[in-house]
């Protein structure tokens, strides 16, 4: 496939191309203006969020069991397969013979993460989700994004 | 002493003309280039909640640039770099002083002629302080002691010289046309009409010399596609690289008064100024009286500057950079010759006609 | 009265361009010697962007590569994580299912587009086009729209897996994709119709940055640069993988080997991306999305929740990781801006030994001085642009 490059007599002349030019963007600027609100494809953010694809990777959290306990066995299949190193999980004894091991800490460093979902493809026992829908992880200082096992089951904020 | 207020007067309305429609303009770039580029443009200033679309955006910007630091670099030297920003914006200014608002009207009892200045050599005034402007341009980019604003001066001493000439001779159409240098003339002359029909506008009767002048006007005022002073992407931001705060911001507000006065300009000399079609001022004053005619003048005289100013700003938006070179070889080797021919044939016009 | 005929001594300026220099997207240096406003020599110094990609690989599984890969181009990382997930395949000896490959060519293509979008659109922004910039830019994120909906994530997708792809297609996307393209085809016909026929534009680009068919196969030059001078060499037609030896598309060559025509070259080839994206969801069959191999593939999430031998697999694989054979593999994809080949060496461990991998970005800027030769300042703006060099790719 080959394709023809070179310029006509008529678009060496400059103007022509730059009328169609103008007519372009003048399109574009009448057509926005005529709906300020609706046309632009800008998203006025604190107002208007975007809409954000089920399947996105957002900040993890928690799942509980009925109790209200973390559905976590701390098995580190996670903490394992993290490429980021980013998840560090103390297993403890569980009480309750049918459960076994329980996290006695589960951290997850999101100054570290790269939200990749290995550790949600990883759980054997549905324990960590990362469908929060939480897109902006900030804070004022790195200890603010070490992210412990109260706040991943959303106890506290 | 009434002469003297009248003067004060129009002076004022001069003044406050372009330094609104500059910084109107500021904000309009943003916006417009952002409705051509389907966003939106800053809208988020605001006073006690109050956002105004925006408008509040070149106030903010103006404190601003107050507050910044003035930074003058190691090794400038420190008079010119202070300098020079002032000389590059004062002739935008000072260039409005000759082009007419309106007629010469009876107001209050006062024959007033709306034009802050009226010498008889107006139009090469124009093109005069116009070319003052570079020297603020080159003398900052050479005081700044920093190699991209050496190149970024370079290049516009050469582009302004180049041009220049275009700008000059197509001028010389225009006098040829309508006999005379002074502007408040020129635009008087555009009122009268063509075959009976057609007002005898500049843009009627030099079509040729109305692009060439657009464009070796839009090379005087360094925007795209004649930026190469500036050349962000090239030469980081060229000239004013070395300059913060209000030094800047005159670097600043100087392009965008120059895009007021060259709407001036051209809307004086190619688009009938403060003229409606087929409206003479006879017409006007017999039906409104004298203040109200004015007043219709110079709403007239600014929408022609506006829908100027507009289609410079979509230009801007629209079209890449020329390359040094290419620039050269666009006003020596086309628009020169072009514009070189364009006397010629309005010469013979005008003697065929006669 | 000076002497006229004494030659004036001048000396050659030394201009720093970059690393934070607003044409040098993606951190990378130019030294340049300039002469007035023409060029006497230009050195590019790259680097600033090296992450050990390598020596990272070396010490993750198999499976924890995949990430790394997503932030070498970080415009297209659909295409790096195929590239590495087919390498690793190939030293497997497995084939993916067939809704797996038309799933994989169908994410390269939109990640395709996307790196051409951006391309165009930086290199028609270093020409004080802006426009053309932000529709490029808003073109883009309705391609981006199909990235999230297909992986989770706007750029670091992690989507593909060895032996097969992590999601399939959500609902609807089929008829998403089918309107987003449209957009997108209307907004690269304003983005021609401002610049490809512009006199302006034109006189830049052409003629510039030339490197000619010998010259580029010297360097080792691949992509559109090397398309641009006329050499019918794209990985998708010279080595068909996937499935695009079934799939009807054309190859855009240009002559020159010029900024103008690799311009071009990258506009045509958006639209045989978008050709091949409707082709794909025209025949896409159904069926698995990855090999139903217990050693390779994590079983279904339902199944570990409820039988005992799936958790075992999933056990084995998380925690042993992949081993391919002793042994080592080679394989190309097209990436955006030419061949990008991964060399995978296993030790028969669960890590791979050694991960090469040959992004195209680093022998095109190796090649810059070349094209630069004889050129001025405003120059080397439109000729970096043209090469698209990613920093992520080159640095590694």
């Amino acid at each position: 496939m080959s394709m023809k490059t070179s310029l006509t007599f008529w678009e060496r002349l400059y103007f022509p191309e730059i009328f169609r030019g103008i007519a372009i963007t003048s399109r574009h600027f009448f057509k926005n203006l005529s709906n300020p609100l609706k046309n632009p494809v800008t998203i006025r953010y604190p107002e208007q969020k975007r809409f954000i694809h089920p399947r996105w990777r957002g900040r993890h959290r928690l799942m509980e069991r009925n109790d209200g306990s973390p559905r976590c066995v701390a098995c580190m299949c996670c903490a394992t397969v993290c490429p980021a190193r980013c998840i560090s999980i103390m297993p403890g004894e569980h009480s309750d013979p049918a459960i076994m091991k329980y996290p006695v800490s589960f951290e997850i460093d999101l100054t570290r993460c790269i939200f990749c979902g290995y550790c949600v493809e990883a759980c054997p026992v549905d324990a960590i989700r990362m469908d929060s829908g939480i897109v902006s992880v900030v804070g004022y200082d790195r200890d603010q994004l070490q992210f412990n096992k109260d706040r991943l089951l959303a106890k506290t904020p | 002493m009434a002469e003297a207020l009248i003067l004060a007067v129009k002076i004022a309305i001069a003044t406050m003309f372009v330094l609104n429609l500059a910084g109107l303009l500021t904000w309009a770039e943003r916006r417009q280039s952002a409705f051509i580029q389907d966003r939106l443009g800053p809208n988020r200033a605001s006073v006690f909640g109050i956002r105004l679309i925006g408008l509040l955006h070149p106030v903010a910007d103006g404190i601003k640039m107050i507050m910044k630091e003035d930074f003058i670099p190691a090794g400038a030297d420190r008079v010119v770099h202070t300098i020079a920003p002032f000389i590059a914006l004062f002739p935008a200014f000072v260039a409005y002083a000759v082009i007419p608002f309106g007629d010469r009207l009876p107001i209050f009892g006062y024959d007033v002629n709306l034009v802050v200045s009226d010498i008889n050599i107006g139009l090469l005034f124009v093109v005069a302080v116009m070319s003052i402007a570079i020297f603020g341009i080159f003398l900052g980019g050479w005081a700044s002691n920093n190699k991209w604003s050496l190149l970024g001066a370079l290049r516009s001493a050469a582009q302004m010289i180049s041009y220049e000439v275009t700008l000059g001779l197509t001028i010389i159409g225009i006098l040829m046309v309508y006999e005379s240098v002074r502007l408040d003339e020129i635009v008087r002359a555009q009122g009268d009409l063509l075959f009976g029909f057609i007002p005898k506008w500049g843009i009627v009767t030099q079509p040729i010399g109305f692009l060439l002048f657009f464009a070796a006007a839009m090379a005087e005022s360094k925007r795209t596609p004649f930026d190469l002073p500036e050349g962000e992407s090239e030469i980081v931001a060229g000239y004013f690289l070395e300059y913060s705060g209000m030094k800047f911001g005159m670097f600043f507000m100087g392009e965008f008064a120059e895009i007021v006065v060259i709407a001036g300009i051209i809307a004086s000399l190619f688009l009938g100024g403060w003229q409606i079609p087929w409206v003479t001022t006879e017409m006007l004053l017999k039906a409104f009286p004298g203040w109200l005619v004015a007043l219709i003048q110079i709403g007239v005289f600014s929408a022609k500057v506006v829908a100027l100013c507009w289609l410079q700003l979509t230009i801007r938006w629209t079209l890449p950079r020329f390359r040094y070179d290419q620039l050269m070889r666009l006003g020596w080797k086309m628009l020169l010759p072009i514009s070189l021919a364009n006397i010629f044939v309005t010469g013979l016009v005008i003697l065929l006609l006669q | 009265m000076a002497d006229l005929t004494k030659e004036l001594h001048t000396e050659c300026m030394t201009l720093q361009m970059g690393p934070s220099h607003p044409a040098m997207h993606g951190t990378v240096k130019m030294i340049v010697d300039i002469d007035g406003e023409e060029i006497h020599s230009v050195k590019p110094e790259v680097g600033y962007l090296h992450r050990g990609f390598e020596k990272m690989c070396e010490n993750s599984t198999y499976h924890q590569v995949i990430p790394f890969t997503d932030r070498l181009n970080y415009v297209s990382p659909f295409i790096n994580n195929v590239g590495y997930a087919m390498a690793v395949e190939k030293l497997l000896g497995i084939e993916v299912p067939e809704r797996c490959k038309y799933l994989r060519v169908l994410a390269c293509e939109i990640s395709r587009i996307s790196d051409h979008l951006t391309c165009l659109g930086a290199s028609g922004m270093e020409l004080a086009a802006f426009s053309v910039l932000l529709y490029s830019i808003e073109a883009r994120e309705w391609m981006w729209e199909l990235v999230e909906a297909l992986s989770g994530a706007r750029l670091t997708t992690t989507w593909a897996r060895i032996g097969g792809v992590a999601y399939d297609m959500p609902d609807g996307f089929e008829r998403k994709a089918r309107e987003e393209l449209e957009k997108v085809k209307r907004l690269v016909e304003d983005m021609r119709g401002l610049l490809e026929k512009n006199r302006i534009f034109y006189d830049r680009m052409r003629g510039t940055g030339v490197l000619e068919a010998n010259d580029c196969l010297a360097y080792g030059v691949t992509g559109p640069c090397l398309r641009a001078a006329g050499v019918y060499y794209d990985v998708r037609k010279a080595k068909p993988y996937l499935v695009y030896d079934r799939l009807d598309f054309e190859v855009p060559l240009g002559k020159s080997g010029d900024n103008y025509d690799k311009f071009v070259v990258r506009v045509l080839e958006i639209y045989q991306s978008i050709r091949i994206i409707e082709q794909a969801l025209e025949q896409i069959p159904a069926g698995p999305i990855a090999v139903d191999d217990p050693k390779i593939t994590l079983p279904p999430k339902q199944e570990v929740y409820t039988s005992i031998g799936a958790l075992v697999h999933h056990f084995n694989i998380i925690v042993k990781g992949i081993r391919p054979p002793k042994g080592e593999a080679y394989f190309a994809v097209e990436g955006g801006n030419g061949e990008l080949g991964f060399y995978v060496v296993s030790d028969g461990s669960d890590k791979p030994w050694k991960c090469r991998c040959r992004g195209p970005c680093f022998p095109i800027v190796q090649a810059v001085p070349k094209m630069l030769e004889g050129a001025m300042v405003a120059d080397v703006v439109p000729t970096f642009g043209m090469v698209n060099m990613i920093g992520g790719e080159m640095d590694r």
